[in-house]
């Protein structure tokens, strides 16, 4: 069997399990495993999203959240039922009430106007470099929550955004997790991945061969910013209520501390990065309330599990500071399209 | 030599500590076990930390006296942190792996809301010690139950006692815009308000955690006409230092708020500038208060080793006593039997209050203390059940 | 009140919000020049100052002693802060180290809502500290630890001003910020003044955290978050790394934030903080310098 057609039965496979496992689970697994498995395929669209510009463009964004936030928003005021949308959103135009979408098409449209949003928030912001745009993103994280908070007639303000309908299911989010691959590893695995990461390891030589700096960044963060589009409203359609602060430093942390540990230059890198930490904290939670093993037994300590996964950051920092996979990602001996391959391999040319 | 690779030492710990977490859960045989989830960390900590320790108080008191239906009670206790995600994955844990017959917990509307959904999927009864939006019933279904007083009826009365006690007709309105609770107080002062026939002069917001509110004060004090009163919906970390600010800069206006203030900060942080502020409030947790409060604070002094620190501690304590009432009456640990019991509690004494349902109403009716300080002490200025409550 | 009186308060409440900006902004600019780290571990210095002397006047220590010690304890915990965490990572890229700082954050707020729990205590503050004072028939008033607030960030920074102009060490760090490597080649002892910028930093911090909490009348472990984010804010305004720049762009944050209260109607004046970020985002583009370093080149 040639190469290719390996890759494609792998995949196929890989698909068909997604779907076992998508549509299985429910019938066997208890609503809390269904959680886990849902809130991992969840984060990892959110993080895979996050990668693009943070792990393969080097444009270190800390307002990738802002973006998340937008998208629920957005698809939770075009996906209330009419009916509730004028108890809950008096105020909204008059366009606004007059409908409302079902679940796939109000994602699609919180993905496109979130990556309208990032183009022109991306545009000034991608001329900068290095902690200055992490700072400025930051500022556009911090403005999204205050505009959230104050645009009452859109957002209810600081109260509780809620009656958006609990559609996300496990189906839904592995089929988005499932595309969101798909375009990532296309488009990093590519000429215009080659731009990203030479934008990213050295801005001089790739301006001085013709990349055109502020286009590869600015095209990594807008798709990056549609899948967080989506992902925060496949998120809204999860929780069904949540408010300003859902979409704020909290989340920010525990995205950025998977990408980070899994390894940013990476696609499987983020996966790998999803699955530890939230089971790492799935684990911790439930042991921090204190347990009893024979004779020993250790008291509640209600915090400790967020201790605990600081240091192990900071230990990863330290002896590990590309992450668990670093640059490699798993290909299982299918393929020579790694990274660090690839880059050997133009090396020799 | 066994060698570890980095896959198998990741593997290794993850299996390990599942092992120690599911070796923790299986303890504790033959108990009615009651949900409590918990913001144990994260913004709302300041009011969850002290229901649970209330909570904590009630639990051992009902089982130092036998239990209910001979059996003890066990609180499940998981730290939801503050995060809509962590709660509904809580409530999961919960409802399927617990297995518990009722759930209670958290002081605010947002975490109510994000677990609402899932207990009226179980139909598991499910009471909020703390949270005051009368909304949340309607919103999420018939097993919600309130043990506090919804913001309508605080609002209500703090509005009336302005106007009647106060003799308040004009009014400025101070609003935190960061969290949900102000908000709605502060709607509901408004229309409970200006039905009275009061005027709101200004307005003027903040955001939570803010420090300095000196500009805002310098624009009341150039307001002229000056207003009769002040409306200050704040929550318990600022109200002391705006009431500091405030009569700093010569502004000597009474000050009328919620429950908010009800912390023993606002005198710690107010000191004498607290004087001559009025709140609404669950229950009066002071001085010369009623045998059964004072009971209750040496109790939850003894136990926890300081006094209570809110009335939220007050509201944790009343709630797992409700939950246990209803279980007692319900016959059998069966959530739908105890819903059903829960609903028809009438007169149930509690620390903060006597408790009753209506029909067909998930919001006790409470009557609502108003309290003022006077000469840097608490006192009780009212207690009154509202003529008009705005609607919910 | 005339409009002048309404003026002059605001000004007095901008002079003296900008003063606790910019003693926080110090710290973080010390820190960053010499080491060109953005330490967000710096808020949690603060919170360790304060929390310090609410701990040491509960138990009856009295108040200056507490101060003191408060200032020496954030010292400590900034030394070791670096001797830990920061250290193994030095030569890391920035995101690295910005991410390990952040890290540190998050540890030493959880250990502390541990310990204390997150519930605000009070911040005891002696009575002669409490008193206020009047200007033009009570129509400007202003505390006395309002007073306090900015006598001491002139003395302090007058202080530091001298340290790093006259002293051998303070020479030292600036060489380092200069060109780190290029100092160590001349015989400095680099870790020697890191260890140094950290400890003055903290010691800073420190200061700008028992004042936080004076101001504000309650501790909690999470209280360093704000005054940490818009420190970030006066320092780059001012110009990131620079001293100067730390204490103009303090006062420049304390005066847009006071203004934008005093000023506009409370339906703009809500959205300060995004106002604020939109500024330090506009400075970030045009002069990414800051005020005072208008040449520094970090655009692409």
């Amino acid at each position: 069997m040639s190469r290719e057609a390996r890759i494609k039965l792998c995949v196929l496979f890989a698909l068909v399990a997604g779907a076992v496992v998508a549509f299985g689970a429910p019938h066997v697994l208890s609503d809390y495993f269904v959680r886990i498995i849902l809130l991992i395929a969840l984060n990892a669209i959110l993080v895979l999203s996050l990668s693009l510009s943070n792990g393969f463009t080097g444009v270190f964004s800390l307002g990738h959240v802002g973006f998340i936030g937008a998208g629920a928003y957005i698809s939770g005021i075009l996906s209330i039922p009419v009916q509730q949308k004028l108890a809950l959103l008096p105020h909204l135009p008059a366009f606004l009430h007059a409908f409302s979408l079902p679940f796939l098409p109000a994602t699609l449209v919180a993905g496109v106007l979130t990556a309208l949003l990032a183009v022109v928030v991306g545009y000034p912001l991608m001329r900068l470099s290095g902690y200055f745009v992490s700072v400025a993103t930051m500022g556009f994280l911090i403005i999204v929550n205050v505009v959230l908070i104050n645009a009452s007639d859109f957002t209810r303000g600081a109260r509780t955004f809620t009656g958006v309908p609990l559609e996300t299911t496990l189906p839904w989010v592995f089929g988005w997790l499932a595309i969101t691959l798909f375009v990532l590893a296309r488009l990093v695995y590519s000429p215009f991945g080659r731009a990203m990461k030479s934008v990213r390891d050295d801005t001089i030589a790739a301006s001085a061969v013709g990349i055109g700096v502020l286009r590869t960044r600015l095209i990594a963060f807008v798709i990056g910013a549609f899948f967080a589009g989506v992902g925060g409203s496949l998120y809204a359609h999860y929780l069904g209520s949540f408010s300003p602060n859902t979409f704020y430093f909290s989340l920010t942390m525990s995205l950025i501390t998977m990408l980070v540990l899994g390894g940013m230059g990476s696609l499987s890198g983020a996966l790998v990065g999803v699955v530890c930490v939230s089971l790492l904290s799935e684990v911790l939670r439930s042991v921090e309330r204190g347990f009893t093993i024979g004779e020993f037994s250790v008291p509640a300590l209600f915090g400790a599990s967020q201790i605990v996964l600081g240091f192990i950051f900071i230990l990863i920092m330290i002896f590990r500071p590309k992450g668990i996979m670093g640059e490699r990602e798993f290909t299982f001996g299918l393929t020579q399209r790694s990274a660090v391959v690839n880059q050997t391999e133009e090396r020799k040319r | 030599m066994i060698k570890l690779t980095r896959r198998g030492t990741i593997g290794l710990g993850l299996g390990a500590l599942f092992a120690i977490a599911s070796a923790s859960t299986a303890l504790a045989a033959d108990t009615i076990k009651i949900g409590y989830p918990a913001n144990l960390t994260g913004i709302q900590a300041s009011l969850d930390g002290p229901m649970l320790n209330g909570a904590k108080l009630a639990a051992s008191e009902i089982n130092a006296a036998g239990g209910v239906l001979g059996k003890q009670i066990e609180l499940v206790t998981y730290d939801s942190k503050s995060d809509s995600t962590t709660i509904s994955t809580v409530a999961s844990q919960l409802i399927d792996s617990d297995k518990v017959v009722g759930i209670v917990g958290f002081a605010d509307s947002d975490s109510v809301l994000a677990i609402g959904p899932q207990v009226q999927t179980a139909q598991i009864p499910f009471i909020t010690p703390g949270a005051t939006s009368p909304k949340l019933p309607s919103q999420l279904g018939n097993e919600i139950f309130l043990a506090a007083f919804g913001d309508n009826v605080q609002a209500a009365v703090g509005a009336e006692f302005a106007l009647n006690k106060l003799n308040g007709k004009t009014a400025y309105l101070l609003t935190d815009i960061g969290t949900e609770y102000t908000t709605l107080l502060s709607d509901y002062f408004v229309t409970a308000y200006e039905h009275g026939g009061g005027k709101i002069l200004e307005r003027d917001t903040y955001k939570i955690g803010d420090k300095t509110f000196t500009a805002q004060i310098a624009k009341l004090k150039a307001l002229s006409p000056q207003p009769d009163f002040i409306y200050a919906s704040s929550n318990a970390e600022e109200i002391g230092l705006i009431l500091k600010q405030l009569r700093q800069a010569g502004i000597n206006l009474p000050v009328v708020g919620g429950d908010g203030y009800d912390t023993p900060l606002l005198l710690q942080v107010g000191g004498d500038a607290a004087k001559d502020t009025y709140f609404t409030t669950h229950a009066y947790i002071g001085e010369g208060a009623s045998p059964k409060v004072q009971a209750f604070i040496d109790a939850y002094t003894k136990s926890v080793g300081n006094a209570p620190e809110n009335a939220f501690a007050a509201l944790g304590y009343d709630s797992i006593k409700l939950m246990a009432d209803a279980i007692k009456r319900a016959g059998a640990p069966d959530p739908a039997k105890i819903r059903d019991a829960l609903a028809a509690t009438s007169g149930l004494d509690g620390v903060t209050g006597t408790i009753t349902y209506r029909p067909g109403v998930s919001v006790p009716d409470k009557s609502v203390s108003v309290i003022g300080v006077k000469d840097g002490k608490l006192m009780l200025a009212s207690e009154a059940a509202p003529s008009f409550v705005a609607e919910p | 009140m005339t409009q002048l009186d309404y003026m002059l308060q605001q000004i007095v409440n901008a002079v003296s919000l900008g003063s606790l900006y910019a003693l926080v902004a110090v710290g973080l600019s010390i820190v960053f020049g010499v080491l060109k780290l953005t330490n967000f571990a710096h808020g949690d210095v603060m919170m360790v100052g304060a929390f310090g002397v609410a701990l040491l006047v509960g138990i009856g220590v009295p108040f200056p002693v507490a101060v003191i010690c408060g200032i020496a304890a954030a010292a400590v915990a900034g030394f070791l802060i670096e001797r830990i965490a920061y250290r193994p990572i030095r030569d890391a890229p920035d995101v690295a180290r910005l991410l390990t700082s952040l890290a540190v954050t998050y540890i030493i707020e959880n250990v502390g809502i541990l310990v204390f729990t997150s519930s605000p205590r009070n911040f005891p503050l002696p009575a002669f500290l409490n008193t206020s004072w009047e200007l033009s028939n009570g129509a400007i008033t202003f505390t006395s630890i309002n007073l306090l607030t900015i006598a001491l960030t002139f003395v302090s920074l007058l202080l530091l001003g001298w340290f790093i102009t006259r002293t051998t060490t303070g020479l030292g760090m600036r060489a380092a910020a200069e060109d780190m490597s290029a100092a160590q080649l001349v015989g400095l002892d680099v870790n020697r003044l890191i260890i140094v910028a950290f400890i003055v930093a903290s010691a800073y911090a420190g200061l700008a955290g028992i004042l936080w909490a004076a101001q504000a009348g309650v501790v909690q472990p999470q209280m360093g978050f704000t005054p940490l984010l818009k420190a970030f804010v006066a320092a780059i305004i001012g110009g990131f790394g620079s001293i100067a720049g730390a204490l103009v762009g303090g006062y420049i944050l304390g005066a847009l934030e006071i203004f934008i209260v005093a000023f506009l109607p409370s339906s703009i004046s809500s959205y300060r903080d995004a106002i604020v970020f939109a500024v330090l985002i506009a400075f970030l583009l045009v002069r990414p310098g800051g005020l005072l370093q208008p040449n520094r080149e970090i655009k692409l």
